[in-house]
């Protein structure tokens, strides 16, 4: 069953977190982790780690529970004239499908929004998020 | 000039021929013997019979006909003498320059050769009678029709007219079988960017080969359709812009003439909103929708635009969406919604008279005001 | 790590007062789960014609292969479809959302005669009182039904009203939006005299029809869903048109309608043009008063969705300047991909006409809502 989780005792802020380790996040899967009152969603691209908020700027849509694609480029060369770019770099809010880059937190959707990102670093098996 | 001193550029005068017979004068066999309707028809036409505006009809008296039997004896048809046409325009409506459509039922008949063939009529008429002779030549500014449903042909008519330098624009119908943003209409909007003009749509007369002028099929009153059918431009603008006809084409301007920009402003505050996320299926179109008007869409002002004369909120209403920046007066004349500048909403500012009075079209069309030397009017800075 | 799961609880003895009526809502059958309502000689035909079906989608919003168009987070656990598990539904939208009354809209689709038509709707309102109206998924109170009616067989339609009319959880009459010919025809008036005789509005919400009904626009067909959503609203702005110029406010004066999902911004423009043309050309049908006024005191849009302009002071002008207070019903459109959640609506519309469009003007307009209803210890509150 789809429940909204809230975060009732977040980690510490502004220290570094061991969230989970390297074989609990597969490439091209994910984990939502307590930091912050929604959350952060840890996500692991082709064996780049981001983390980035689990709350949607838009209208407060939990973000991390939609589903990572690219964006989609014009290429006339291909029947159809579209391609996908970038696999798996975007999160798609589960809402209103607004994406956001994973790196960055940006969204094309509205230049001037962004979500907050966390830095994450890999060390030996373990996945660190400061945050 | 109005009735303040400002030029006015009329941006949407309708030209017609005199009659069926002086329409036919100017076809060729086989088409010159063809049946085809005629742009006044009973269907639709306003429930108290008057189409046009009082003291329009032209001085000649014609003779016309229906199935080869002379019917009535009457006026040439309103619209159609471009002396009477340009005393009353330039002598008695303080109008400066004005901007002719020819007002046909060719775009939307089923045979594409005949409708190239009277569309060919009609721009041979407007440029010779209207552009090149007669006392108002110099005042009148003119409107190429070309055929949608002939992309070979409409190229080729524009090619032929676009170096005239009274030529402004082309003429589409505004009932088509598909949006204009649809892939096969690219070589018009080549041929438009090439030619340097922009494209004017205007709602087709008569009848013919068209969907019904609803979603919900006909209307059962004059009064809602003659209200509605303007807002068609909303389907072809949106297709225009997801299907990235602007971007392909950054010079292209489109003038949707029959009015109705008052729905620009929910529609693209819509189409901004609902947008984004849709990116995916049309990259070919980047940008936030709305950032596509500023360059390519123009509104001819009509008479049932707008919050009303006394609206005192009317400039802010012009100004959002850049209405302010995008709309033009146009008169209508001869048809029964004529108009003018009095008209126009008062808490309109200076600057938004200037703007839809003149600016915007004489920007648009390339023309050169004030024609003689009345005193400039003065303009806030910040125009 | 510690996370909190909402659960839903006992309604305590204690009342609170209503503060969102959401008025667009989507309960959806489980698999199988309405064919036993059918009427028997449909069930086999329809059950015959789902097999081996697929998806019949074609214009596709966003991710449609992962999403179907809905908040991704509201598919049960079970398999079946979003908005087919009244818990589910309660949770999202009752405890997590804080809306307090849901007016339930099922969606069922249609049949390819006016009879199968009829008869889906039949199976709907059954399948709506057994499986959501019931004392047991219906344990809180909160959802209201509506009287599913099929347009197409207007007498048949309003039996069908007649019928639940006294069902003390039907709160309106639910009808389509795309056939043709638009509301004003006068072969709908069994379906407003059954409604209005029952005090029940009649709300439209939009699905899709087929061929020339899909919507068609009067100029083919949009390309992409975005052009085709966001043109939807030209299909709503066509009916206001035709309930008022064709008299069916003057025929029902107790009629009441809900537009559901067909935006709302184009109202304050239309009411307007309405008020041009009726001014230039007077009453024709023998109308009785202004065309906005039928408006203020007759049609009422929902609010999602909610479109808005980078500058949020042109909205909230666009507001007042349409008395929005008198014509919007707060509404969340769960559990499709357009979701509105009901916070975020309230934050952006102007202070004074919150709590009318949040839930007063539901409680007038729709019938058997009370002004308190049990507590839910844990749902999240308005404010
Ligand atoms: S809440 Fe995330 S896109 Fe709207």
């Amino acid at each position: 069953m789809r429940e909204r989780t809230t975060v009732r005792t977040p980690l510490a802020r502004g220290r570094e977190h061991v969230v989970a380790t390297v074989e609990e996040i597969p490439p091209g899967e994910h984990k939502v982790v307590p930091i912050g009152r929604w959350g952060v969603g840890v996500y692991n691209v082709d064996g780049r780690f981001y983390a980035i908020a689990n709350y949607c700027p838009h209208e407060g849509g939990p973000l991390c529970s939609g589903r990572t694609h690219g964006v989609t480029v014009v290429d006339p060369e291909v029947p159809g004239g579209a391609a996908e770019s970038r696999a798996g770099e975007f999160i798609y809010c589960p809402w209103h499908q607004w994406g956001f880059e994973l790196a960055t937190g940006t969204t094309a959707v509205k230049p001037e929004w962004s979500i907050r990102t966390y830095p994450v670093r890999v060390q030996g098996s373990d996945v660190i998020v400061t945050a | 000039m109005d009735s303040e001193g400002r030029p006015v550029i009329d941006a949407s005068v309708h030209a017609f021929f005199a009659s069926d017979r002086d329409l036919r004068d100017h076809l060729k066999e086989p088409f010159k013997s063809r049946g085809y309707p005629d742009v006044d028809v009973a269907w639709f036409a306003p429930p108290d019979g008057v189409r046009y505006a009082p003291g329009t009809q032209a001085d000649s008296v014609i003779e016309q006909q229906a199935f080869g039997q002379p019917v009535t004896r009457m006026p040439g048809h309103p619209g159609s003498d471009p002396e009477l046409v340009g005393r009353q325009l330039f002598e008695e409506r303080g109008v400066d320059i004005a901007v002719l459509h020819p007002m046909s039922n060719a775009g939307i008949l089923p045979d594409w050769h005949l409708s190239t063939a009277i569309f060919a009529a009609y721009n041979q008429m407007l440029v010779e009678r209207w552009l090149d002779s007669g006392t108002y030549a110099d005042r009148f500014r003119g409107t190429i029709r070309v055929n949608p449903n002939d992309i070979d042909g409409a190229v080729r008519e524009i090619k032929r007219y676009s170096d005239h330098p009274r030529v402004v624009q082309i003429g589409l119908p505004m009932q088509t079988q598909s949006p204009y943003g649809r892939p096969h209409f690219r070589p018009l909007w080549r041929a438009a960017v090439e030619a340097g003009l922009p494209v004017a749509v205007h709602i087709e007369m008569g009848v013919g080969v068209t969907h019904p002028p609803t979603p919900s099929g006909i209307t059962r009153t004059f009064s809602h359709l003659t209200a509605y059918q303007p807002m068609t431009f909303v389907w072809h603008l949106l297709n225009m812009i997801a299907e990235g006809v602007f971007e392909e084409f950054p010079e292209l301007k489109i003038v949707w003439a029959d009015g109705a920009a008052d729905m620009l402003t929910p529609f693209i505050w819509r189409m901004d909103s609902f947008g984004r996320p849709h990116l995916e299926q049309t990259p070919w179109a980047p940008k936030i929708p709305s950032a596509y008007l500023a360059d390519h869409v123009y509104f001819v002002h009509s008479s049932l635009d707008g919050p009303g004369a006394d609206a005192d909120f009317a400039d802010d209403w012009l100004r959002m969406t850049g209405k302010e920046d995008h709309s033009m007066f146009g008169s209508s004349y001869p048809d029964w919604q004529m108009h003018s500048p009095d008209d126009l909403p008062r808490a309109w500012t200076p600057e938004q008279r200037e703007k839809v009075l003149w600016r915007t079209a004489a920007r648009l069309y390339g023309i050169e005001l004030p024609l003689s030397a009345p005193a400039p009017i003065p303009v806030p800075a910040s125009a | 790590m510690t996370i909190e799961m909402q659960r839903p609880k006992e309604a305590s003895q204690e009342m609170t007062e209503v503060r969102v009526v959401d008025s667009d809502i989507h309960p959806t059958p489980k698999r199988g789960e309405l064919t036993p309502f059918l009427p028997a000689k449909f069930r086999s035909l329809f059950e015959n014609r789902a097999t081996g079906a697929g998806s019949p989608v074609y214009y596709d919003a966003p991710d449609f292969a992962h999403s179907f168009a809905m908040r991704t987070d509201s598919f049960p656990s079970d398999g079946n479809f979003a908005g087919s598990d009244p818990d589910l539904m309660f949770r999202q939208v009752i405890m997590e959302a804080g809306c307090d009354l849901l007016i339930l809209g099922p969606l069922n689709g249609g049949g390819q005669t006016d009879e199968e038509h009829h008869a889906v709707t039949q199976a709907t309102n059954l399948w709506q009182d057994a499986c959501w109206l019931d004392s047991e998924h219906n344990w809180h109170g909160r959802y209201r039904g509506s009287i599913v009616a099929a347009m197409e067989a207007p007498e048949a339609a309003a039996r069908e009203i007649e019928h639940w009319a006294g069902h003390p959880m039907m709160s309106q009459v639910l009808i389509g939006a795309e056939l043709r010919p638009a509301w004003g025809d006068p072969r709908y008036d069994p379906v407003w005299e059954a409604a209005t005789r029952n005090g029940l509005p009649v709300a439209c919400h939009l699905g899709r029809g087929q061929h020339n009904e899909l919507p068609m626009s009067p100029v083919g067909f949009m390309t992409y869903n975005h052009d085709l959503m966001v043109s939807y609203s030209m299909l709503a702005a066509n009916q206001v048109m035709s309930l008022i110029f064709d008299g069916v406010f003057d025929r029902f004066p107790d009629l009441q309608i809900v537009f559901i999902e067909h935006a709302f911004n184009w109202l304050l423009p239309l009411m307007w043009r309405m008020d041009a043309i009726h001014a230039k050309r007077g009453p024709e049908n023998g109308l009785k008063r202004k065309p906005s006024e039928y408006v203020k005191d007759h049609i009422w849009c929902t609010t999602q969705p909610l479109d808005m302009p980078e500058d949020k002071l042109e909205f909230t002008r666009s507001l007042e300047w349409m008395e929005a207070d008198k014509v919007l019903l707060f509404s969340s459109d769960y559990p499709h991909w357009t979701f509105d959640d009901p916070q975020w609506v309230r934050k952006h519309l102007p202070l004074h006409m919150q709590d009318k469009i949040m839930y007063q003007n539901a409680l007038q307009v729709f019938k058997n809502l009370p002004e308190t209803v049990p507590a839910l210890p844990g749902q999240k509150r308005a404010q």
